[in-house]
């Protein structure tokens, strides 16, 4: 690969930026307030109060104008419209956008620079993960003892769908988001992400689709569930519309995310960087995001009905209209099961990477991993009924559903083989990663097998609708992915800090997550065995004990979340240098110094072999 | 240290002239990038399809092309109310919608196509003869047949009728299934007209000032590929809306 940089004399500040240099976070929310409000205020006049759809108009046009507010002071236009007039960015603009030397102020602007992007991400996940987290504490605080004590059912139902969406954004970003941008383009050898303003642009969008989805909050809440099913979104308020339009834009950002990875890997490779010398988190991202390119279309449009059915009465899942909500169920799902593993691969990938470095081993079987995790995306194509073996849809499709499902354990079977064939007989480093890694086997295995148990058609019949399928994909999502990210955020922190996260604060936090966890859903699960229905604020005396302990697991959950949110902070800002690359680890992101540069390499680096060539010679006989 | 202190300090951007990427490179990365975009938007117009065919599929209650009630439009909406409260409203009837106009769905598809068209033989022309300013009033003309493709678009969705039903103890309107997906689809052709119509005055004004020359002429490719696409796509659910759409 040549280099395509010309270098010539050095410079002070770059001299570009135009309107940008006055455009950032604090101007993206003034801006969206105020076109919030003048959509607000015209949809006031302008459709006709006595319709029984003016709230959701009046509701969508306001959320409309959010976004557009937002996306105009953040500077996402600014790019489209200097295409359309001809007037393309100077060198010393790209360097401006690239937030070269602005210090801290990069981090609040519309910033294309991959790395400061990561950190963003970070950001906006831990800031994610803090409200899906707080309001966990709210719906576990209810369901400590029976009755309705804490909110009412309504509050409390509104509760669960932010949560749940929330969460489920959080952990969609939480790998890909942080890491597939900070680190994925250095190891490809690349100077910047293919797109770097979409980059910035899918990271902005989603900053706007996540405040407008806390703002469901205050605008009557969303008492119909996260799923949102077309028979009782119809009668929900106009929260359910700002959800509609959440959604809609985070399909936007996430498809506009996954065309950029997919093409830095495709075509920023470094010279040798052959694919089967690619690391396998690369691998991991770019197959998750394939995979949520096909996915989240479906998601798009079923929101797209949904916003049409409230606003201007057509009938896509309102019954008496002719409408179906099993529609809406189909193209939910369509979405809803690659979702999952959109989620869990690239902490999957993250572990991968982990456990070769931390083990001083090669990756056990690197290409059965990838063909592992092509396989689990491809199948998740075809799996999606299985979520409503129960609702009456297609029963003769249940068999083929059924069997689909249960296939998926096998792919999923191989990542532990992988991990498991990776970390034995290895000189096993027990770091921070490592344990967090350990944590996500243990649980991954709990949540995995409880899977295969409701891919059974009988069984999902008893057990469907209760706390145990909630028990089951938190153990998924919290007990693995969550753990998968916090390995990921240990293991790559030093790269993005200098520094390393503090181990003492980052053990105590493990094992209190850790066992928090088992307390928490694990007990869920026998709540689940014994019928305890799922979205109730209250509950019956038979399920007292094992909701308390519950409950009691979630505050441990949190102390164990906090101490972890400390360590963060402080480490940041003061933690053990780390050096450029502490863990002795071969791949590209840890041979460039720390900081980063602004295009990473002082020189392209030409790759002669995978980077799993650890001491085999220090491996255990 | 802090997030602040870490702020690269490259020496390979003291450069603030002379950066220029290899053209072939980014159009390289370019062309995978729409091709990626279009994999993305063949699944959207798959799902809106899916949609259509599923709602035909089931026909709910009957009310794929008809449905109980009294025929208007948005100025009515207060009439039927008033009727409604006041009691004078007559028994609702059974309103046949039928299907949407043929001829405007495959006209919307035609200009789009022969808009696709021009673009290409435009963009042949450009590699062929090396003049920009030639291209500049090709793109022009694309871009006024998808505007005229807009308006009819526009037209196809303002003669979606609309039906007024009492529910609830108020008169609401609704559609049929068939209308809502028709909306649905011609909203969706209607957005890619107008993505294009963007597109095509980028195109003009860009080739007039001299960013679009006969060297640089790779972004016209690019929006070409994404034009042709739009006009298969248009096609296909023409044919689809218009081969597939009673019931019986």
């Amino acid at each position: 690969m040549t280099t395509t940089l010309e270098h010539t004399a050095t410079s002070a500040e770059p001299r570009g930026g135009g309107l940008a240099r006055h455009q950032n976070f604090g101007t993206a929310i003034v801006a969206g307030v105020i076109l919030a409000w003048v959509g607000w205020f015209v949809a006031r006049h302008l459709f006709w109060s006595g319709s029984d759809n003016w709230s959701d108009q009046v509701a969508t046009m306001t959320a409309t104008g959010w976004m557009i507010g937002f996306w105009i002071g953040i500077g996402a236009f600014n790019a489209p419209f200097r295409w359309l007039v001809g007037n393309d960015n100077s060198r010393d603009e790209d360097l401006y956008y690239a937030g070269y030397k602005q210090g801290r102020a990069r981090y609040w602007k519309y910033t294309t620079d991959h790395k400061v992007v990561g950190v963003q991400y970070i950001i906006l996940t831990m800031s994610l993960l803090a409200v899906g987290g707080i309001l966990a504490m709210a719906i576990r605080t209810e369901l400590i003892v029976p009755g309705t004590h804490f909110v009412n059912q309504q509050v409390y139902n509104s509760f669960i769908a932010i949560h749940g969406m929330v969460m489920i954004l959080a952990l969609i970003v939480a790998v890909a988001g942080p890491w597939g941008n900070f680190v994925m383009p250095i190891m490809v050898g690349a100077r910047d992400m293919a797109f770097p303003r979409l980059n910035a642009l899918s990271l902005w969008t989603l900053v706007s689709a996540a405040f407008l989805l806390v703002t469901v909050l205050a605008v009557g809440g969303l008492p119909v569930g996260w799923v949102v099913l077309g028979t009782i979104s119809d009668q929900a308020g106009v929260g359910m519309d700002f959800f509609a339009m959440t959604i809609v834009v985070f399909t936007v950002s996430t498809t506009v995310a996954s065309i950029n990875l997919i093409t830095t890997v495709i075509t920023m490779r470094t010279k040798g960087m052959t694919l089967d010398r690619l690391p396998i988190f690369v691998w991991g991202t770019m197959i998750t995001a394939v995979l949520a390119l096909y996915a989240f279309p479906f998601f798009f449009v079923a929101e797209l009905n949904q916003i049409l059915d409230r606003t201007v009465s057509t009938s896509f899942y309102v019954a008496s209209g002719g409408g179906t909500s099993w529609l809406q169920a189909n193209l939910f799902w369509l979405m809803g099961h690659p979702e999952v593993y959109v989620i869990l691969i690239p902490a999957v990938a993250a572990l991968f990477e982990i456990s070769s470095v931390m083990a001083r081993k090669p990756l056990f079987s690197y290409k059965t991993a990838i063909g592992a995790m092509v396989a689990l995306s491809g199948l998740s194509a075809l799996v999606w009924a299985h979520h409503m073996f129960t609702s009456g849809w297609a029963p003769t499709l249940g068999g083929p559903f059924m069997v689909t499902t249960e296939v998926i354990s096998i792919p999923t079977g191989i990542f532990f083989l992988v991990l498991v064939g990776t970390l034995w007989r290895g000189n096993v480093w027990m770091r921070l990663p490592t344990l967090w890694m350990f944590g996500f086997i243990f649980n991954f295995i709990v949540g995995g097998v409880t899977g295969i148990y409701l891919s059974d058609i009988p069984l999902d019949e008893q057990l469907h609708g209760t706390m145990f399928v909630t028990a089951h994909f938190h153990y998924i999502f919290v007990g693995s992915v969550l753990f998968g990210a916090i390995a990921a955020l240990a293991f790559w922190f030093p790269k993005v800090t200098g520094r390393f996260l503090d181990e003492r604060l980052g053990r105590y936090s493990f094992w209190l997550v850790f066992i928090g966890v088992q307390l928490t859903f694990g007990a869920m699960f026998l709540s689940g065995l014994k019928g305890m229905p799922r979205r109730d604020a209250s509950y019956s005396l038979a399920f007292e004990h094992t909701n308390f302990i519950s409950t009691i697991g979630a505050y441990i959950i949190m102390a164990g979340m906090l101490i972890l949110l400390g360590a963060i902070i402080t480490s940041w800002r003061k933690g053990e240098p780390s050096g450029p690359n502490p863990w002795h680890a071969n791949s590209l992101e840890w041979q460039v110094p720390t900081p980063v540069p602004l295009e990473n390499f002082l020189e392209d680096p030409v790759i002669t072999q995978d980077p799993y060539h650890y001491g085999e010679e220090l491996v255990r006989p | 240290m802090s997030i602040a202190d870490i702020e690269p300090q490259s020496e390979m951007h003291g450069g603030t002239e002379g950066h220029h990427e290899d053209p072939v490179k980014v159009d390289g990365r370019q062309r995978v990038g729409i091709w990626l975009f279009i994999g993305a938007d063949v699944v959207t117009v798959a799902a809106i399809l899916f949609t259509y065919l599923y709602l035909r599929g089931v026909d709910t209650a009957g009310h794929w092309m008809e449905m109980e009630g009294y025929k208007g439009n948005l100025h009515t909406y207060a009439f039927w109310e008033n009727q409604y409260l006041n009691g004078t409203l007559a028994n609702p009837k059974a309103i046949y919608v039928g299907t949407l106009s043929a001829g405007l769905q495959w006209l919307t598809a035609g200009l789009t196509v022969v808009s696709a068209a021009v673009l290409w033989f435009g963009e042949k022309g450009l590699r062929a003869t090396k003049n920009a300013k030639a291209f500049s009033p090709v793109a022009v003309v694309a871009m006024l047949l998808t505007l005229a493709g807009v308006v009819v678009s526009a037209i196809q969705l303002r003669d979606i009728p609309q039906i007024f039903v009492a529910v609830n103890d108020s008169i609401t309107m609704s559609y049929t299934t068939y209308d809502s997906a028709m909306m649905a689809i011609v909203g969706s052709t209607l957005g890619h007209l107008v993505l294009l119509a963007f597109l095509g005055l980028g195109l003009a004004i860009r080739s007039a000032r001299g960013a679009i020359s006969g060297e640089k002429w790779y972004q016209v490719r690019l929006v070409r590929y994404f034009w042709v696409w739009v006009a298969i796509s248009s096609v296909v659910t023409t044919l689809i809306t218009t081969s597939i759409n009673t019931v019986h």
